[in-house]
């Protein structure tokens, strides 16, 4: 095997993307995502110049409510006749951010308390593990709805209460990880020599474990959003005027046996960007897990 | 091996086979014919215990189940319940300087009767240095020129000692007194008989505080409750207080099973499964699923002809819209956006009428940018209503001019709504002293026109107002923020702390024209109902006058004045009263009730009435389970 | 096997006491307060709210109301807020359903999910294994109120099948059967929707598992012995994976709970998701610390459970 020294050696790395092309989903869902990162965040550019397209999502014209897909609105309008296109798109600006804000959160928490767990084990392990173990047993929705409900349904709290919810399945990742790396030669020899915890976590350890832990940050981001869109729907999450996914179809689901364009489209929107993510962090696992 | 794969083939493959059956099975169902009546409810009553309850769905499933002495007719007139009839009359104090003094006044109102035979004086008698007037009706006007004309005339009435804290000695007592006689053959579900006793427990349990009841407030002003005879119930009144005689709609409760129990002890014994004397007695309750009754074959008024009713619990609007659609429950509270599509088609039958309630956007007074008339006025005019009614609830509403809705009877049609007028809005703004910004949004001293409107999440119509408010108010130059929260959050950091901008709400009203708890000065403390910290000594002075008149015609024209003042002052945005429609299936039901003379019946389809559609529930029949003739009991 | 049985259950009851206080402190510090009665009702003064809250402790301070709540839980008396029932026959009477919708729930999820791994362990790389891997990813990404609605609205609009509640309402059942049919009918669709993320998690993990296990040497020892493909695959590969589908029950259960909140709420299913929900929306603390405490207890005893059953099946396991 290669030596593990600090980055990924070349020869392993090719062998790395050969691996990930060979899997049918990977080079689908990882345009697919690119797709939905350019929507999104040409959305966002767009609209911070004032460019709307097609239109202005918070544009209501009471006139046009509730209108099926057609030529001037392609996926229709909603019960205050905003243009659902536009505000799908919106949406995936917001889905994009709560998935990559939230999975930060996340990783970062997790990330920290599983390093810290697997390096110095002992005590600390224990309690960091039973803590971990604790809130596993938590049912985690409930404690969303009830922590939103103190802090306010904001873009923001959301975000970071999803992260803070979800970190535990990367701590104990990320603790694995460090326990096994913790035993190789030259972690040893490094700490034989004297350098810092810290700077051999940093240096030697982290990169080694950096493939897992991107798979484990990907296949996060689509709980993240999918999580968004069941607090929406609750009427726990973002709130109005804002367009998010979840909250359309919240918005419409009393209209659900007559306005199915209002549940449908937002529905497969979620479907297709989770998918795709977990289509993406899949391969990139496979792939990863193949070189050891 | 063998077993292995047996387990990994056989588990799914049976679970497969057992899906199927059941929905086979589940697809050759059909609903049986049975003479029972289905209805949906939204939330599940918390408690069965009339008393202690105070939502709708709990509401509405007690009212099968008990009686008051009181309730309302068809036509929204009082009749008797478990009453007969009832006597109001009043007996009003005078003191003087001693024994002497009274009994001349005595003697003056004797011959100031022979010449006046128009005051309603049933009764004169002396008590030491009182004074004790009987009179046949209620209210101040009587007493009050009585004790004028012994003023005029020198027969010096001493005023009495405050009565309780906060209140000014008065120069009278007057003291209402109910009457009632009640039904001699009722029977409470278990066979035993309704007597006065019952009512006297009731009221006790109301004003006991372990009890906790929410309807302790409309009993406060009784000053004794007396029993003369075991049909007779005598309530007394430390003054005039009008909405008195409509508190007594209350449902009894059964002395002979609560009276000696600890009331921390009533949840086990009684409230999951309560005995009433109503048309309908408990049967069943599934929680979370249903509350089954079947009927009294001996109710007062005669057996019901339905043989039971199932309240369904459905949290959710689209299931109770698909229950309904499946025939799974008989009725269904429409959504306006819904109406057209059904009115159309002639499987249903559709009953609307206004709601008792209107829409509102309520400005906190406190903050001094809604401080100024013109500013809220200004708020007023630059919002469509009438668009909003026609978008928002499709047309069925209408505008609000105040704080009474359009069908009771205390409700004056005068009072002009203002007009959507943007130009005039904007010259309202101007002549406040806020000018249009750089940016747009009005400015005056440096502060920016510029406020949050909340709303709770939940209820989508409110939301929708709060969009097209946001929206309208940007076209005259002033930045609404629109925050939403949820119900118990609202109310806990914002409404009850009175620390909010604005807020859309509604209120859901009754019958009586007593607002007293909403609109008067006194009211603004935390988690008191005037939030917005309204205060006009007019309006105090009308709501304690009203709540002390008796007399139509009189409570029509205060109810008017203060109808209008209030409009006039512009306190809240006041938005419109939208209307409400149930959906029956075409000729599901007919209504066979009880005319006014005994052994009388009257058959008609089921019909909107000014009582609402679900009046006389308990007469309900389906066509299918024709009722048999029979004699009615007296 | 004793001692190990005996540190489990130390731990458990270890982390059920963290988990009281955590879910405690929580509850009790959201703002919204727990009155049964609609809020702005102009009946209610503020006297009879100021007797409301003494009667439930509200009014002392926070440790005191924990110590006061954890001994009213334990000796039964902890009344829920919102109709001053005990909490606990309030739980109790939604358990059987819970644990009925849970337990079918975790049963399609292992078995399918068991046989799917399996099969796309054994054909791994093949296409029908591929499109299998698809469908079952999309299992994943399901949003779960969609594809409820979606459910809900053909069976309803298109088959008038009743699908509401544990029971059809309104019929008269020929038989026996037929009945019980029924309840199977209602039980089975929600317990379906909230399988369907387990079915694809379960089938992932095994096929993972068991393509690493087809790796080792002792696999290859057999296929070159002359063992059919079968026996290889169930006799060695499989019992080496079981692993994976006991700790599966362990992973499914804490979603499940909380996961059911809001099919619970659309097929309007009597269960515990529903209860926690609306004790949330009501502010009904003694309901919520209750509920906390619970769903924790059971979850931790399907953990117990699973791992029991892991060290009957793997020795090693025992030493930990």
């Amino acid at each position: 095997m290669s030596t593990l020294i600090q980055g990924i050696p070349q020869s392993g790395q090719s062998r790395f993307l050969t691996r990930f092309r060979s899997n049918p989903f990977a080079i689908p869902s990882v345009l697919m995502i690119l797709i939905f990162v350019v929507i999104a965040v040409g959305t966002a550019l767009f609209s911070s110049f004032g460019h709307q397209w097609p239109c202005d999502p918070n544009l209501t014209n009471l006139e046009q409510k509730l209108l099926p897909p057609s030529s001037l609105h392609w996926l229709g309008t909603d019960n205050l006749g905003r243009d659902v296109l536009s505000r799908m798109l919106h949406g995936a600006y917001i889905s994009l951010t709560v998935g990559l804000v939230a999975v930060s959160v996340s990783l970062g928490i997790g990330v920290l308390v599983g390093a810290v767990s697997g390096y110095f084990g002992g005590m600390t392990d224990q309690i960091l593990m039973r803590t971990v173990d604790a809130l596993l047993c938590f049912p985690t929705f409930f404690l969303i709805l009830t922590v939103v409900a103190i802090l306010g349904p904001s873009l923001l709290n959301i975000v970071i209460i999803i992260g803070l919810v979800s970190w535990t399945g990367t701590a104990r990742l990320v603790r694995a990880e460090f326990l096994t790396l913790r035993e190789t030669e030259y972690v040893k020899g490094a700490r034989v020599l004297g350098q810092k915890s810290w700077k051999i976590i940093m240096q030697h350890i982290l990169p080694n474990a950096a493939a897992p832990i991107l798979v484990t940050a990907i296949l996060g981001i689509p709980d993240a959003i999918l999580s968004e869109a069941g607090l929406s729907f609750l009427g726990f999450g973002v709130q109005p005027p804002q367009a998010t996914w979840g909250n359309i179809i919240a918005d419409g689901k009393t209209y659900l046996l007559y306005a199915w364009w209002l549940n449908l489209f937002p529905g497969l929107a979620i479907l297709i960007a989770s998918l795709s993510f977990y289509l993406a962090g899949d391969a990139l696992r496979e792939a990863a897990e193949g070189r050891d | 091996m063998r077993s292995i794969r047996l387990f990994l083939y056989g588990i799914p493959a049976l679970l497969v086979v057992f899906l199927i059956a059941a929905f086979v099975n589940a697809t050759f169902l059909s609903v049986t014919k049975k003479n029972e009546m289905s209805i949906g409810t939204l939330g599940e009553p918390s408690t069965l215990n009339p008393i202690q309850q105070a939502d709708s769905a709990a509401s509405e499933v007690a009212g099968m189940m008990f009686n008051g002495l009181i309730k309302y007719s068809r036509d929204l007139e009082v009749i008797g319940d478990l009453a007969t009839d009832w006597t109001l009359s009043q007996e009003s104090t005078f003191r003087f300087q001693n024994h002497e003094e009274a009994l001349k006044s005595r003697d003056f109102i004797n011959t100031l009767l022979s010449s006046t035979p128009a005051l309603p004086v049933t009764g004169l008698e002396v008590q030491e240095d009182r004074l004790i007037v009987q009179l046949r009706q209620a209210g101040l006007h009587a007493s009050e020129q009585i004790f004028k004309t012994l003023c005029d005339l020198n027969y010096n009435p001493l005023p009495f000692p405050a009565l309780a804290k906060g209140e000014k000695p008065s120069p009278f007592l007057a003291e209402p007194i109910l009457r009632f006689h009640l039904r001699k053959d009722v029977r409470w579900h278990d066979g035993v008989p309704f007597t006065a006793a019952d009512v006297a427990f009731t009221y006790h349990a109301i004003m006991d505080e372990r009890v906790a009841s929410p309807r302790r407030s409309d009993f406060e002003l009784v000053s004794s409750l007396t029993v003369p005879s075991p049909y007779e119930v005598v309530v007394r009144y430390r003054k005039p207080f009008s909405p008195a005689l409509a508190s007594w709609m209350q449902s009894i409760l059964p002395a002979h099973l609560l009276e000696k129990v600890d009331p921390a002890k009533w949840p086990e014994i009684y409230n999951r499964h309560p005995i009433g004397t109503g048309p309908f007695k408990f049967d069943s309750w599934k929680t979370n699923e249903r509350i089954r009754l079947v009927k009294n074959p001996d109710y007062f008024l005669g057996s019901p002809w339905l043989d039971s009713i199932v309240f369904r619990v459905l949290p959710d609007p689209l299931t109770l819209q698909l229950a309904f659609q499946t025939k799974q429950v008989d009725f269904w509270g429409v959504q306006p956006w819904a109406v057209k599509g059904l009115e159309s088609d002639p499987r249903f039958e559709l009953f609307s009428a206004p709601g008792n309630m209107y829409n509102y956007i309520g400005w906190n007074l406190r903050r001094p940018m809604f401080q100024d008339l013109r500013v809220r006025q200004a708020l007023a005019q630059a919002v469509n209503v009438p668009q909003m009614i026609k978008y928002i609830i499709y047309g069925r509403g209408v505008q609000s001019n105040g704080i009474y809705t359009p069908q009771v009877w205390f409700y004056d049609p005068k009072v002009k709504p203002l007009s959507y007028d943007p130009k005039a809005s904007k010259s309202l703004l101007d002549q406040a002293g806020w000018k249009p910004g750089p940016d747009g949004i009005r400015v005056k001293d440096g502060k920016r026109l510029s406020f949050t409107l909340l709303a709770n999440n939940g209820n989508e119509v409110r939301r929708d107002i709060a969009t097209l408010v946001q929206d309208d108010l940007k076209q005259v130059g002033i930045e609404v923020k629109v925050e939403v929260y949820e119900w118990a959050v609202l109310l806990k950091r914002f409404v009850n702390k009175g620390e909010f901008d604005a807020i859309v709400l509604g209120w859901g009203l009754g019958y009586d024209f007593d607002q007293y708890a909403i609109w008067d000065s006194s009211q603004t403390h935390p988690e008191e109902l005037n939030f917005i910290g309204y205060s006009n000594p007019k309006v105090d002075r009308l709501l304690s006058d009203l709540r002390q008149e008796y007399n139509r015609p009189e409570i029509i024209r205060m109810a008017g004045e203060l109808q209008q003042t209030i409009y006039d002052d512009q306190p809240y945005l006041f938005l419109f009263v939208p209307e409400g429609t149930s959906v029956m299936w075409k000729g599901a039901y007919r209504i066979r009730r009880p005319g006014r003379n005994p052994g009388e019946w009257i058959d008609t389809p089921v019909t909107m009435t000014k009582a609402g559609w679900s009046c006389d529930m308990e007469w309900f029949y389906r066509p299918e389970y024709p009722p048999q003739a029979k004699g009615s009991k007296p | 096997m004793e001692s190990f049985i005996i540190r489990r259950l130390g731990l458990s009851l270890v982390l059920l006491f963290i988990i009281s206080i955590i879910s405690f402190f929580i509850v009790t510090l959201t703002p919204g307060s727990p009155y049964p009665w609609g809020e702005l009702n102009p009946k209610i003064s503020a006297e009879v709210k100021a007797n409301f809250r003494k009667k439930f402790h509200l009014d002392r301070p926070l440790p005191e109301q924990y110590a006061l709540t954890m001994r009213d839980l334990f000796t039964g008396n902890l009344r829920s807020i919102k109709d001053d029932r005990p909490v606990l026959s309030r739980i109790m009477e939604r358990l059987p359903a819970t644990l009925a919708l849970n337990v079918t729930s975790i049963l399609i999820s292992l078995s399918f999910g068991t046989l799917i791994g399996v099969a796309a362990a054994r054909y791994a790389g093949s296409w029908q294994e591929v499109t299998g891997s698809f469908i079952t990813f999309i299992f994943i990404a399901l949003p779960g109120f969609w594809i409820s609605y979606l459910l809900a609205t053909v069976l309803v609009s298109n088959f008038g099948v009743p699908i509401l509640g544990t029971q059809s309402y309104g019929i008269d059942f020929p038989n026996a059967t037929a009945e019980w049919l029924d309840r199977l009918w209602h039980l089975l669709v929600p317990a379906t929707v909230l399988a369907l993320g387990g079915i694809a998690a379960q089938s992932r993990y095994l096929r993972a598992t068991m393509i690493g296990t087809m790796k080792e040497d002792y696999i290859r020892t057999a296929r070159a012995k002359g063992l059919p493909e079968d026996v290889v695959l169930f006799t060695h590969a499989l019992r080496n994976s079981i692993r994976p589908i006991i700790s599966g029950i362990g992973m499914l259960l804490p979603a499940l709970i909380s996961g059911a909140v809001i099919v619970e709420n659309i097929f309007a299913y009597p269960g515990m998701g529903r209860l926690g929900y609306e004790a949330v929306l009501e502010r009904d603390y003694p309901t919520l610390v209750a509920l906390n405490f619970v769903v924790a207890a059971l979850v931790l005893l399907g953990n117990l459970i699973s791992d029991i059953l892991s060290a009957a099946v793997d020795p090693r396991v025992r030493l930990e």
